[in-house]
């Protein structure tokens, strides 16, 4: 053993024994940590609302634009189609496709949150501003986080594109980038909901 | 947050830097001395920048500075110092990446300890003294209040004080010594027992040991910060917690490092679990130790959040003064408990489960028989596993919360006792005419068994609504979970610690003075603890500094028997430490044990395997003429080519 031992200078190859492979699957499981975050502000949020809620939600006299966020509900939706888009072209060893599409989702990422941001600035009510305040700030500032976040993982992705990484055959850096972006646009849609619409 | 290894075409590595600019610019604790300043830097900058544009007066607030400046970018300036996101930036900016380089595994000297290091096996041992080094902090917390305790009346320490310690010993002992150091040895066996080479993702594995020390030092210093120690106690239930002493923030910070980490860490273990077990290694030929890290890590990948969630909310309401739990601002002030809670009820399995599995593999080894029940001991872990989110609120049964949840909250805590008992009864049946060998390992397994039985039977007097009315906050409680977490999951971590302390080491403890360290402490747990039931029962309030002088003499019996207790540890870090540095060496399979970390040499060689072993049966046939658990040495080709050929 010892003399095989100095043969060799890396490690055996593991057995893979499950047909996902690891980094997938590592992200399938750290997004379901995330859900469970949300899952606590949700908790929250549910408390303040039904529990120990006022008679009238949102309490007066505050009011939610919904309309201007759910055209923002709508740019995001659109960067997950920008997203999938970009994943197809690379698999299709498009170069350029795969390019573009990041660039949009980028963009239509950062509009989101910049629009989200003029939103907190001109919405008429703060963090301060009872439980109301607190936790609509919270889910929304949370999903903002994530939207940070995940932006940062598509910049990085997005500059190993332009340094001619990723090919046909290997693209899981886009391809996970994007499954953590699709989270993020899935989990918007259930805080719109929740905090706009209902 | 996952590791990708690049497969596109490598350029050549820059060449590595040489002198000065090595040293300053290559990641070590030099780098990190002077990242953690920069990034606190700019952390101090992002906050007045934010509060500028938002138009916060004042201007600078210093409580918020430091935590997010202190207590969030500085220690992620540290992190970068040391190395821990070099290869992640790299490889982010798409900059060449080294996959085959391996420089940052395996540990060639005793510096490399302090490094960040990739290999799985270095970072079991650095979990393991780390905790420790927590283990022994957290103690001697408890003897200084076992001191104030020992007769009624103010002693030396005021009230503040008093709950300081009582709050920064449990958080210790919960968060930096039970769950890490079960994180810690599986992070040192579960690769080797499915055959893998390491870690699914081993810089991933590294960063999320360095987080610890990072949580612990923010934990210790909780003590004395400024504006006053963390004294709500280690549950930090709000209000007391957003509106008592500065000390909380601390504790608010330093659970999300260390929940962090064990997010990451249970994450780990969840995809190498999967993915990465070696050829007919299939779930039902797991050793129990990877059930049960498996379930375990479920639970923590799943409830850590909540925790986070709640230490969030708590912060928040102080630093920017939201209403999530203000009363007044028609926030819900027991929705703390109840989010906590959704993670602390859960977070005792994290406590537990680990052990659970270290008894199984102990007990089975020192009994020379197959486990008894192999599956019915898996399915019992995941009962457990379901069942322990459906429990949450029978820590609230006095706190006020809607009394129809009482009832099958009772329900459901009782029906875990079924799961349980599943487990305590197999290792009894597997005990049952085997061939006994009482090392230290299995004294602690043994000594394990029986005082989590005790443990868990005042759990189940606790789960009972009318009972834990009674006995709700009182020295019972205290009894209780001192029972099921030292007498359960410190029994366990010690059972593991001596039995893989040869396989860690390649060195063999003392076994006399490994046997004298398990019955003093065994004998100093119960002189300490029993007593606690009585108190308890009778009335006597806990997490209270003082208390009526009819409990006088237990109380004495009680401190005495505790500096017992410490005392019994400096026999254990003693052992420890001779037998790492002068200890006869201990061979590869010294308790001739079938599961494969025993099956090659000790330590383990860098990359574990040099050949990746192919499973053929279940892992506790002792006994079993002619069973075996895994082929080695190419009889896997040899057998793959005899199947290939006609």
């Amino acid at each position: 053993m010892a003399a095989h031992a100095e043969a060799h200078h890396g490690p055996p190859i593991a057995h893979q024994s499950s047909r996902v492979d690891a980094p997938t699957l590592g992200m399938l499981l750290f997004i379901a940590s995330e859900i469970m975050l949300f899952g606590s502000f949700f908790t929250i949020y549910f408390f303040a609302r039904v529990v120990a809620g006022p008679d009238q939600w949102p309490p007066p006299p505050f009011h939610l634009p919904v309309f201007v966020a759910g055209i923002n509900t709508a740019i995001l939706l659109t960067s997950s189609f920008t997203m999938h888009w970009a994943l197809q072209a690379i698999k299709r060893g498009n170069r350029a496709g795969m390019q573009a599409g990041l660039v949009l989702t980028l963009a239509l990422g950062l509009t989101f949150l910049l629009t989200q941001i003029r939103e907190y600035s001109r919405v008429g009510f703060s963090p301060q501003d009872g439980a109301f305040g607190s936790t609509f700030y919270g889910l929304t500032g949370l999903h903002g986080a994530h939207v940070f976040v995940g932006l940062t993982i598509l910049t990085f992705a997005t500059i190993r594109a332009f340094r001619g990484h990723f090919t046909a055959a290997e693209h899981r850096g886009v391809e996970i980038s994007g499954i953590y972006w699709h989270f993020v646009d899935v989990m918007w849609i259930v805080v719109y909901t929740t905090v706009y619409i209902l | 947050m996952t590791e990708v290894l690049d497969q596109t075409p490598q350029a050549q590595a820059a060449p590595p830097k040489t002198g000065w600019r090595r040293w300053l610019l290559g990641p070590g604790f030099v780098r990190a001395a002077w990242m953690a300043p920069l990034f606190f830097g700019i952390g101090f900058l992002i906050v007045i920048g934010l509060r500028s544009i938002a138009h916060y007066e004042p201007l600078l607030n210093w409580l918020i500075v430091v935590t997010v400046a202190g207590l969030v970018t500085a220690p992620l300036g540290f992190l970068a110092g040391i190395g821990a996101f070099d290869y992640w930036v790299y490889y982010a900016l798409g900059y060449p990446t080294r996959p085959e380089d391996h420089s940052g595994h395996g540990a060639r000297s005793w510096k490399d300890y302090f490094r960040v290091n990739t290999d799985h096996k270095v970072i079991g041992v650095q979990y393991v003294v780390t905790t420790i080094f927590f283990f022994l902090a957290g103690g001697l917390m408890a003897m200084i209040f076992r001191a104030e305790l020992a007769k009624p009346g103010m002693q030396f320490l005021d009230n503040q004080e008093y709950n300081g310690l009582i709050s920064v010993h449990a958080s210790l002992m919960i968060f930096l010594f039970v769950i890490p150091a079960f994180a810690g040895l599986a992070n040192f066996v579960i690769p080797l027992m499915i055959g893998a080479p390491d870690m699914a993702f081993p810089r991933l594995n590294a960063l999320s040991f360095w987080l610890l020390p990072i949580a612990g030092i923010i934990m210790l210093s909780s003590l004395a910060v400024p504006g006053g120690a963390f004294g709500a106690g280690w549950t930090g239930y709000a209000p007391l917690s957003v509106v008592g002493t500065n000390g909380n923030v601390w504790f608010n910070m330093g659970v999300q490092w260390a929940g962090a980490s064990s997010i990451m860490t249970a994450l780990n273990f969840l995809v190498t679990i999967i993915t990465m077990r070696a050829p007919g290694m299939t779930f039902w030929r797991m050793p129990l130790l990877v059930w049960a890290n498996f379930t375990t890590s479920l639970l923590v990948v799943l409830a850590t959040p909540f925790i986070a969630g709640s230490q969030f909310f708590v912060m928040f309401d102080r630093l920017i003064k939201t209403n999530f739990f203000n009363f007044h601002e028609s926030g819900y002030v027991l929705g703390y408990q109840h989010i906590f809670w959704f993670y602390s009820h859960p977070a005792v399995y994290i406590m537990m489960l680990p052990g659970f599995g270290i008894a199984s593999e102990v007990i089975s080894v020192f009994s020379r028989k197959p486990i008894f029940g192999y599956r019915l001991m898996a399915l019992s872990l995941c009962a457990i596993l379901v069942l322990g989110f459906s429990v949450w609120a029978h820590h609230m049964f006095v706190s006020g919360m809607a009394n129809w949840l009482r009832v099958p909250m009772m329900v459901t805590t009782l029906l875990i006792a079924v799961p349980t008992g599943i487990k305590v009864f197999s290792w009894l049946a597997t005990t049952w005419e085997g061939r006994i060998h009482l090392a230290t390992p299995m004294l602690f397994a043994l000594g394990f068994v029986s005082m989590f039985v005790i443990g868990g039977l005042s759990g189940i007097m606790l789960g009972a609504v009318p009972i834990d009315i009674h006995v709700s906050d009182t020295y019972f409680v205290v009894a209780h979970i001192h029972y099921v977490l030292l007498g359960g999951s410190l029994f366990t971590i010690f059972a593991g610690i001596y039995y893989w302390f040869p396989k860690m080491t390649g060195r063999m403890y003392n076994e006399r003075l490994g046997k004298l360290h398990f019955w003093l402490t065994f004998i100093g747990f119960n002189l300490t603890f029993f007593p606690m039931h009585i108190i308890g029962v009778q009335g006597m309030p806990r997490r209270v500094s003082d208390y009526d002088p009819q409990f006088g003499t237990w109380n004495m019996i009680i401190s005495i028997s505790s500096f017992f207790l410490g005392a019994s540890f400096i026999v254990f870090l003693y052992n420890a430490i001779t037998s790492w540095i002068r200890g006869p060496l201990a061979g590869a399979n010294p308790w001739h044990a079938m599961t494969l970390e025993w099956q090659v040499s000790s330590p383990p060689p860098i990359f574990n395997f040099d050949e990746i072993p192919q499973i053929v049966g279940g892992p506790y046939e002792y006994g079993v003429p002619g069973a075996r658990h895994a082929v080695f040495n190419g009889a896997r080709e040899h057998e793959l080519e005899e199947a290939r050929s006609p």
